[in-house]
């Protein structure tokens, strides 16, 4: 019964990255094994340093919007009755259903002051085009702004399972020893939700630095926006398919795959994950 | 039973109409795009810059659009559809069919490595699938199953978030003692799992195949680097392409094909109403097991 998965789990979890290892410690031009040459080739690349800049960039401006709203909005839907919040959580989590690159289309258009519903605030920025509004917000902005609208809700939902886990003894204790909304809301439920707004922060990260979509797809609106080397990840895929050098762009995807792979480790075997076992 | 002790009622009044006043703002953002894109499939190119954002338009206009969209390269978009059906409904059955048998297992038996086989699903959950997709490029071009539906659908099918859940599930939910008693009475392990497991497993499988639905549905990057030939393009890639190669949202590049601001709109929408209406029919069901299970957790 456990053949089935085991087999995709060698194939595509544990294979894929094996061989990604093996080539990246090989000359893929002439196959041969030439050490850590790969390695050093792409940390010398200039454009590594940029890129590793833009993406920190963008998540944490990311992760900051995603700890305070998240943690706010969550807290407060769980202020309200039932009814209400059900419909504000779904309102939420609706805009997840724009994905892929679908998003960055759909974002093409709020950008652009000429057709975006958001018009007037723009207007009242002083923003008139496209160009202004993305070179006044920056790139990180613009993209952490995708990342928020698609993601934002799922974790809301998420939030809200956490808050309802809360046992009502707790909250029940809180009022009768006079405790207001806010202070119970701040010093009650936020403590015990903070391990999920954590966990919810790391996997963001990991998801993050490996960003890709979205700068790609940026050259849809044309060559102005066009930003192939912007993050870690295009870098390593302009190894493969402009360059043709797999073993330069295995050592890319090994150095990436470090990173996601060592944050992991560390959610997983840092927190409760591991103890449902 | 006594509300509210303590604070002034002003201060109170102040706290609700403040949580209220950002409620409302968040509403407005999160629903504004949706809302102004379903409006906009309605109108004309001029309408979307010389209406107000919200004006509602025609069905002759999204009949106009559509007709575009149906003619560009005989019906491409047509095809990516198809191939983006194909994709989801053969990763969602192979992800179903090997993670919940494989969730079982490790939730009800004990044996040899099911310790390490649990960790690395758990890596491999919480690793991004990007980091993944130029690894999978390259071992799948090795194979030879580059553009093939049978190498997206192989590579999409392992879910290990699915596995997770089946686990999970099957750990707080079903009661050993059923599961003993029917294998004290002779049946096999197979058997014990077709016939006590599975017919308990209804909310399961819809979550599994909720979410494996969306992984990959909107699955761009591996897509993007395993399909190379636009006739087998799923939409999202096919989105992009259309886009990118009609100059429809920008403005340097000259095209006389009628690929405008309307037809990249109604073709996202191509991309979006699947997930909006599978989210909108299984929003109940999906939450209650979220939060069935984020309480658990």
């Amino acid at each position: 019964m456990l053949a089935p998965y085991l087999a995709l789990l060698l194939m595509f979890g544990f294979a894929p990255v094996f061989y990604a290892f093996t080539l990246s410690f090989m000359d893929t031009f002439e196959w041969v094994f030439w050490g850590v040459e790969n390695f050093r080739l792409v940390l010398q690349d200039f454009r590594l340093g940029d890129a590793i800049g833009n993406v920190f960039t963008y998540v944490a401006v990311w992760l900051v919007m995603l700890v305070l709203a998240v943690g706010g909005l969550s807290l407060m839907l769980d202020a309200l009755a039932p009814r209400p919040a059900a419909v504000l959580r779904t309102s939420f989590f609706l805009p997840g259903a724009i994905t892929s690159s679908a998003i960055v289309v759909v974002w093409l258009f709020l950008l652009d002051p000429t057709v975006s519903p958001y018009a007037p605030l723009f207007k009242l920025a002083g923003l008139e085009t496209r160009s202004h509004v993305v070179a006044q917000l920056g790139f990180p902005v613009v993209f952490a702004l995708m990342a928020f609208l698609a993601h934002s809700g799922g974790w809301i939902v998420v939030m809200g399972g956490a808050l309802k886990g809360i046992p009502t003894e707790v909250l029940e204790a809180a009022r009768v020893d006079g405790a207001t909304p806010v202070q119970t809301a701040l010093q009650i439920k936020l403590p015990l939700i903070w391990r999920s707004l954590a966990l919810m922060a790391i996997l963001a990260f990991a998801t993050g630095i490996q960003m890709f979509v979205e700068p790609q797809l940026m050259a849809m609106a044309g060559s102005q926006y066009s930003r192939p080397d912007w993050s870690v990840n295009q870098l390593a895929f302009q190894y493969a398919f402009t360059m043709g050098d797999f073993g330069a762009s295995a050592a890319m995807s090994v150095l990436l795959l470090t990173a996601a792979i060592s944050i992991s480790l560390v959610v997983v075997f840092g927190t409760k994950f591991y103890r449902t076992d | 039973m006594a509300r509210s002790t303590g604070k002034h009622p002003l201060q109170r009044f102040t706290n609700t109409t403040v949580m209220w006043v950002i409620l409302g703002a968040a509403f407005v953002f999160y629903m504004t795009p949706i809302v102004w894109l379903l409006l906009a499939a309605f109108r004309t190119e001029s309408e979307l810059f010389s209406a107000s954002a919200f004006h509602i338009g025609s069905v002759d206009s999204l009949l106009a659009t559509w007709n575009n969209l149906a003619t560009y390269n005989d019906f491409l978009i047509g095809e990516w559809a198809f191939n983006s059906a194909v994709y989801s409904v053969g990763g969602v059955s192979l992800s179903l069919v090997a993670a919940v048998p494989a969730g079982y297992v490790l939730a009800i038996y004990d044996f040899p490595f099911r310790r390490l086989i649990l960790v690395l699903t758990l890596i491999a959950m919480i690793t991004p699938n990007t980091v993944v997709a130029l690894p999978i490029y390259l071992q799948m071009q090795a194979l030879g199953l580059t553009n093939s539906y049978l190498g997206m659908i192989l590579a999409t099918a392992f879910f290990p978030f699915g596995v997770y859940l089946a686990f999970i599930y099957y750990v707080t939910s079903l009661p050993r003692a059923l599961v003993e008693s029917a294998r004290i009475d002779g049946a096999t392990r197979f058997e014990v799992f077709l016939k006590i497991a599975l017919p308990l497993s209804g909310p399961l499988i819809a979550l599994v195949g909720f979410f494996s639905f969306l992984a990959n549905w909107s699955n761009y990057f591996l897509a993007f680097v395993l399909l190379t030939r636009d006739e087998l393009y799923s939409l999202p890639i096919g989105l992009a392409v259309l886009i990118s190669s009609s100059g429809a949202l920008g403005n340097d590049v000259a095209s006389d094909i009628p690929i405008n601001r309307p037809e990249a709109i109604v073709a996202a929408l191509l991309v979006i109403l699947p997930v909006l209406l599978i989210f909108l029919v299984s929003q109940r069901y999906v939450r209650a097991g979220l939060l069935s299970g984020a309480e658990k957790g």
